[in-house]
C-alpha cells in the first residue's frame, strides 16, 4: 500500500487514518520513522466540532515532539497528508419484518437482519396474538427502508404466506421499498405478484441454527441490501465493516483467534475471526442500536436493572437520567465517577448481550474499541469493563485499539489491507496484559493455582485464586512469561482438556496478568450491601497497582 | 439545546431554508402522512394551526366477502379478474373481481384489500372508518404536498431539544416560572394556562405536568426534568386512553437536559421577550417553533475562549459562564477521563476546569424586532 504523501513533503512523510464516528472522531498520523511506519499523534474530538479543529489539535499535538524546522510547516503538512478514512454511518437502516410459521422464523429473521446492520423497526407474525387489523396499524404506521418476509423451508402451508405477503403489501401500498423474500422458491411467482414489478427479490430460506441463529445467505443478503438502500453503508468505508476487515487481517495474519468489539455511541461491533484457517472463519455483527445510545436505556426497568447492579450506590433516578443525557449528548464525556459508573455499567451490559449472542467463543485475542473502553479513565478500568462484560473463558491476552486506527486501516482496498496492517503491526493496538478467566467452581474453595515464570526474575506463586475472586501479578508491557495453572475439578478453562495441569505463555501490558474466578456469567450475592461490598472489593484489585511477590487480590 | 438543522427524528423532518427577513428565520417543516392520508392542501396554500392538512380513513375490524361464491365460482378454481391489489382502498358497493361475463363481488362498506383465501374462495378486508381530518399546529405556507407528506415553510425560529414526550400541538407561549433556574410548581399553574405553552424552568414534577394538563395547558417547555417523571406522566396518559378517558393532546419538550437542569438565562429572556406570541410544540421530535420570533442564542458545539458557554453533565448541567482559558495539558476531571479542559468562571463567579466537550458556545441572537 502507498502510504506515501502525494505532495512533495521531502522532510515529513505523513498519512493520517482518521475514523468519523457518530459522536466521536478519531484521527491518527502516521509518519515513518527510520524507515518504519509508527503512530506519531493521535486526536479524539467530538465529531461535531468539524474537521478544521481536528486539523487545529493534531498540528498542535504534533508540534509537542516535531522537528523545530518543521513546526510552523505542520498544519501544511497535515493539509496535503494522505487520508484513508471510514465513517459510522449516519442513518440506521430500518426494516420491517414479517415472519411466517413460528417465533424460531420470527427470531432468525431478527438475528440475521441485526447481524447485517438492520434496525429492526417493526414486525409482524401470525403467532404474536394481535389481531390482523392492529398489525397492519403497525406495519404502515413504521418508517422503514425495506421489508423481510421470512419463512422456513418447511411452512405449513402457503395460504399462510400468502396472507401474511398480502398484509405486507397492503401495509406497504404507496410507500414502496424493497422486498425481500427468504423462502421456499416455489411461492416466489405468487408473491411477486403482490407487488409491482421488480419490487420482490426472492433468496434462500434461512436455517436456523441451535441457537435461533439462521445460517444461509440472508445475511450476507441483508447486508448487500443495506448497502443498496441505506446511504453511507457503502462497502468497506463504513466504520464497522472496516473493523471487521482489520480483525480478520489480523487473524490471519497472526494465526490467532482473535475477538474484536467496537462499543460506539450508537454502533457496537463485533468480530470473531479464527485465522488458524485459511481463509480465517469470521463471525460478528454490526449492531446498530448496540451502543450506548440504544433505545434500551430508555426503559425504566433497564436503569433499575443497572442501578442494581452498580457498585456504587446510585439513585435509580439519577441512573435513568444519566442514561438519557448519554443517549441525547454522545458526545459528551462522563463528568464524575457516578456519571463515569452509569456510562460503564451501561457498556457493561451491552457487551454481556454481545458475549451471549450465538457465535461468539473462546478467543486467544480479544480487542476493544470505541470511546468508552479505548478512552476509559485506565487501562485497568477498561480492562474490567472488558472483562465483567465479555467473560472471556480460558486464557486471553487483552488489548485495545486505543488510537481508533483499525476501522480506517480496515477500509483498504483487499490488496492493501495485509500491508496496511503489517506496517503498523507494532503500533496497531496497546496490550493490557493477559487474563485467566475461570468458569464453574465451589464457592470458598480454590479454583485455580497459578505459578508465574519470567526470565530473569524469580518466580512468582503458586499463588491460589479462590472462586469469587480476581487477583492481578505484575507482568509488564512487552515482558514474555510461562504460566503454569493448576485447576480444580470443578473449575473450566473453557475448552476441554485432560488434565488439570495447564502451561501456557503469557504475555503482559499495562495492566499486567488479571487471574479472574468469578465465573462466567459473574455471580453476585443477592444482598445489596454484600453485592456492593463485593464489587467494591474486585474494583480496588483490578485498580490497584500489582506488588511482585504479593498479588493484590479480593474475594 | 441546538436551533435550525437537520431533525433526526423519523416522523418529522425539518431544515433551515433562510434566515432573511430582518432577523426573522423561516424554515421547511414536514409532516408526514400516515398511509392512506390524503392532502387536502396543495403548493401555495396558506395554512394555520388548527387546520386540517389531510384527511384519513381510520382502520377498523377485519371482515371476509365470499369472492367465489359472488362469482359462482369453486374456491379453488382460481379468479383470474380480480380488479384490486393487497393496499387497495374500496368504497362501499365497490368491485373486488369480476368475470369476463360481467358478475361481481362486491364490498359492504369502505374498505382496504388485503388477500384472498383459496381455501374458501374469500377475500380478506379491513373496514375503513369515517374521514377524519389530519390537523396541522402549525402557520405557514405550502410548499408542496404529496400522499406521504406535507412540506409547509413556516415562518418562525426552531428550537431543538433533547427530548420529550407527546404528540403535536400549538399555543400562546407563557412565562410560568420568573428565573430561569426556578422550578415549576403545580401551584404556580392555573386556569390562565388554558390553551398555553407554558415555560417552565429547570424542573417540574409528574404532580405539575398533571395539573398544567388539566388547567387546560397544551405544553411545557422546560429546561429539564426527571426521566421518572416524564415516565409517569406518560403512564398517567395511557392508563386514561385504555380506559377511554378523554386525553387532551399534551406536549412536553425539554431543552438542556434530563434531572434538574436549569435554562440557559439569556435563552430565557428570549422566551420572555416572545411571550404571548403563538407557537408550536412538537414533544416526540422534541422541537418548539415560535412564530414571528427573531434569532435565538445561537449554541455552537465547540466553544472558544472568550465565548459565553452552558455547561453540560454534573455537577454544573445547564449553569452559564465565560471560558476563560484552556489548559495546556489533556486534563483528567472527576471522572479520570482526560481530554480537553477549559476554565470557565461560573456566573456565581466560581471558576471550574470543564472538558470542552460538556461545553457549548451560546451566542446571542438580534433583538427583538417591533411588530410595528
Amino acid at each position: 500500500m502507498n502510504l506515501a504523501p502525494h505532495a512533495a513533503a521531502p522532510t515529513a512523510e505523513v498519512s493520517l487514518l482518521i475514523d468519523v464516528g457518530s459522536a466521536w472522531t478519531k484521527a491518527t498520523v502516521v509518519g515513518r520513522a527510520r524507515g518504519r511506519w509508527r503512530i506519531v499523534a493521535n486526536v479524539a474530538q467530538p465529531t461535531a466540532w468539524g474537521q478544521a479543529a481536528l486539523d487545529e489539535t493534531l498540528a498542535a499535538r504534533l508540534a509537542i515532539g516535531a522537528d523545530q524546522r518543521l513546526r510552523d510547516r505542520l498544519r501544511e503538512i497535515l493539509a496535503v497528508a494522505p487520508r484513508i478514512a471510514c465513517r459510522t454511518p449516519r442513518r440506521t437502516g430500518r426494516l420491517a419484518i414479517a415472519a411466517i410459521a413460528g417465533e424460531h422464523s420470527a427470531a432468525a429473521a431478527r438475528h440475521a437482519a441485526e447481524a447485517a446492520g438492520w434496525m429492526v423497526a417493526v414486525t409482524s407474525d401470525p403467532d404474536d396474538g394481535r389481531p390482523l387489523a392492529e398489525r397492519i396499524a403497525a406495519l404502515s404506521a413504521t418508517d422503514v427502508d425495506a421489508w423481510l418476509l421470512a419463512a422456513p423451508g418447511e411452512i405449513a402451508t402457503p395460504e399462510q404466506v400468502l396472507e401474511e405477503a398480502s398484509i405486507v403489501a397492503a401495509a406497504r401500498h404507496a410507500r414502496g421499498g424493497p422486498v425481500v423474500w427468504a423462502g421456499p422458491h416455489s411461492l416466489t411467482e405468487q408473491l411477486a405478484g403482490l407487488f409491482e414489478e421488480g419490487a420482490l427479490r426472492a433468496i434462500a430460506p434461512a436455517e436456523i441454527e441451535d441457537g435461533g441463529q439462521a445460517s444461509g445467505p440472508l445475511r450476507a443478503d441483508l447486508e448487500h441490501l443495506l448497502e443498496q438502500v441505506v446511504e453511507g453503508h457503502e462497502g468497506r468505508r463504513a466504520s464497522p465493516t472496516g473493523f471487521r476487515r482489520a480483525i480478520t487481517e489480523l487473524a490471519r495474519q497472526e494465526h490467532l483467534r482473535i475477538g474484536g468489539i467496537d462499543l460506539g455511541a450508537h454502533y457496537a461491533t463485533w468480530v470473531l475471526a479464527d485465522g488458524r484457517e485459511e481463509p480465517p472463519m469470521v463471525a460478528g455483527a454490526a449492531l446498530a442500536s448496540g451502543g450506548l445510545g440504544s433505545i434500551a436505556f430508555g426503559s425504566p426497568q433497564v436503569a433499575g436493572r443497572l442501578a442494581r447492579e452498580m457498585s456504587g450506590h446510585v439513585d435509580e433516578l439519577a441512573v435513568a437520567d444519566a442514561l438519557q443525557n448519554l443517549r441525547s449528548r454522545p458526545g459528551s464525556i462522563p463528568n464524575g465517577e457516578e456519571e463515569l459508573g452509569v456510562a460503564m455499567a451501561a457498556g457493561r451490559m451491552q457487551l454481556a448481550s454481545i458475549a451471549a449472542t450465538p457465535g461468539w467463543g473462546s478467543v486467544d485475542v480479544l480487542i476493544g474499541a470505541g470511546r468508552l473502553i479505548a478512552g476509559a479513565p485506565s487501562p485497568a478500568r477498561a480492562m474490567q469493563l472488558m472483562l465483567d462484560g465479555i467473560r472471556p473463558v480460558g486464557i486471553a491476552q487483552i488489548a485495545l485499539d486505543r488510537a481508533g486506527v483499525l476501522p480506517p486501516l480496515g477500509s483498504v482496498s483487499d490488496d492493501e489491507i495485509a500491508e496496511a496492517i503489517g506496517f503498523l503491526r507494532d503500533d496497531l493496538v496497546v496490550p493490557l496484559g493477559t487474563a485467566i478467566v475461570s468458569r464453574g467452581g465451589r464457592p470458598g474453595h480454590v479454583a485455580f493455582r497459578v505459578t508465574l515464570h519470567r526470565a530473569g526474575w524469580p518466580s512468582i506463586g503458586p499463588v491460589e485464586v479462590r472462586v469469587g475472586q480476581v487477583s492481578v501479578l505484575p507482568l509488564a508491557r512487552g515482558e514474555q512469561a510461562e504460566v503454569e495453572l493448576q485447576t480444580d475439578e470443578s473449575v473450566s478453562l473453557g475448552a476441554a482438556r485432560r488434565g488439570r495441569h495447564v502451561q501456557a505463555q503469557v504475555s503482559g501490558g499495562s495492566v499486567g496478568l488479571v487471574l479472574d474466578a468469578r465465573d462466567a456469567p459473574i455471580q453476585l450475592p443477592r444482598r445489596t450491601d454484600d453485592r456492593r461490598s463485593v464489587q467494591r472489593a474486585w474494583h480496588e484489585a483490578l485498580l490497584a497497582e500489582p506488588v511482585p511477590e504479593r498479588s493484590v487480590s479480593a474475594l | 439545546m441546538t436551533t435550525g438543522g437537520d431533525g433526526s427524528m423519523a416522523r418529522v423532518r425539518s431544515s433551515v431554508t433562510s434566515t432573511a427577513d430582518r432577523g426573522r428565520t423561516t424554515y421547511v417543516h414536514r409532516v408526514s402522512l400516515p398511509p392512506g392520508a390524503v392532502p387536502v392542501v396543495r403548493a401555495g396554500d396558506a395554512v394555520s394551526p388548527g387546520d386540517a392538512l389531510a384527511t384519513r380513513r381510520v382502520p377498523g375490524t377485519a371482515f371476509r366477502v365470499p369472492v367465489a361464491r359472488g362469482l359462482g365460482r369453486r374456491p379453488d378454481s382460481g379468479i383470474e379478474h380480480f380488479l384490486v391489489r393487497p393496499g387497495t382502498r374500496l368504497e362501499s358497493g365497490e368491485a373486488i373481481a369480476r368475470d369476463p361475463q360481467g358478475r361481481e363481488a362486491r364490498t359492504p362498506r369502505a374498505a382496504v384489500f388485503v388477500s384472498y383465501r383459496i381455501r374458501d374462495g374469500s377475500a380478506l378486508l379491513i373496514e375503513l372508518g369515517p374521514d377524519r381530518p389530519l390537523v396541522g399546529h402549525v402557520r405557514g405556507g405550502v410548499v408542496r404536498a404529496t400522499p406521504q407528506a406535507v412540506d409547509i415553510a413556516l415562518p418562525g425560529v426552531r428550537l431543538l431539544g433533547v427530548g420529550g414526550i407527546g404528540e403535536a400541538v400549538h399555543g400562546e407561549l407563557m412565562m410560568a416560572v420568573h428565573r430561569h433556574d426556578e422550578e415549576l410548581r403545580a401551584g404556580s399553574v392555573d386556569v390562565s394556562a388554558a390553551g398555553k405553552i407554558l415555560v417552565g424552568g429547570s424542573r417540574a414534577s409528574a404532580e405539575t405536568l398533571t395539573r398544567a394538563r388539566a388547567m387546560g395547558a397544551v405544553g411545557v417547555v422546560l429546561g429539564g426534568v426527571l426521566d421518572k417523571e416524564l415516565r409517569d406522566l406518560e403512564a398517567i396518559q395511557r392508563r386514561r386512553r385504555d380506559q377511554g378517558g378523554l386525553v387532551n393532546p399534551f406536549s412536553i419538550v425539554l431543552l438542556e437536559g434530563y434531572g434538574k437542569v436549569a435554562l440557559d438565562p439569556h435563552l430565557f429572556e428570549w422566551l420572555r421577550q416572545h411571550q404571548g406570541r403563538t407557537a408550536s410544540l412538537f414533544g416526540s421530535e422534541r422541537a418548539l417553533v415560535v412564530y414571528d420570533a427573531t434569532e435565538p442564542p445561537r449554541r455552537v458545539p465547540l466553544a472558544r475562549v472568550g465565548d459565553r458557554v452552558v455547561a453540560h453533565g454534573r455537577p454544573h448541567a445547564g449553569r452559564t459562564g465565560v471560558l476563560v482559558g484552556l489548559l495546556e495539558e489533556l486534563h483528567a476531571g472527576g471522572s479520570g477521563i482526560p481530554g480537553l479542559t477549559g476554565l470557565v468562571r461560573f456566573e456565581d463567579g466560581r471558576l471550574a476546569p470543564i472538558p470542552l466537550a460538556n461545553l457549548e458556545a451560546s451566542v446571542a441572537g438580534q433583538p427583538p424586532v417591533s411588530d410595528a
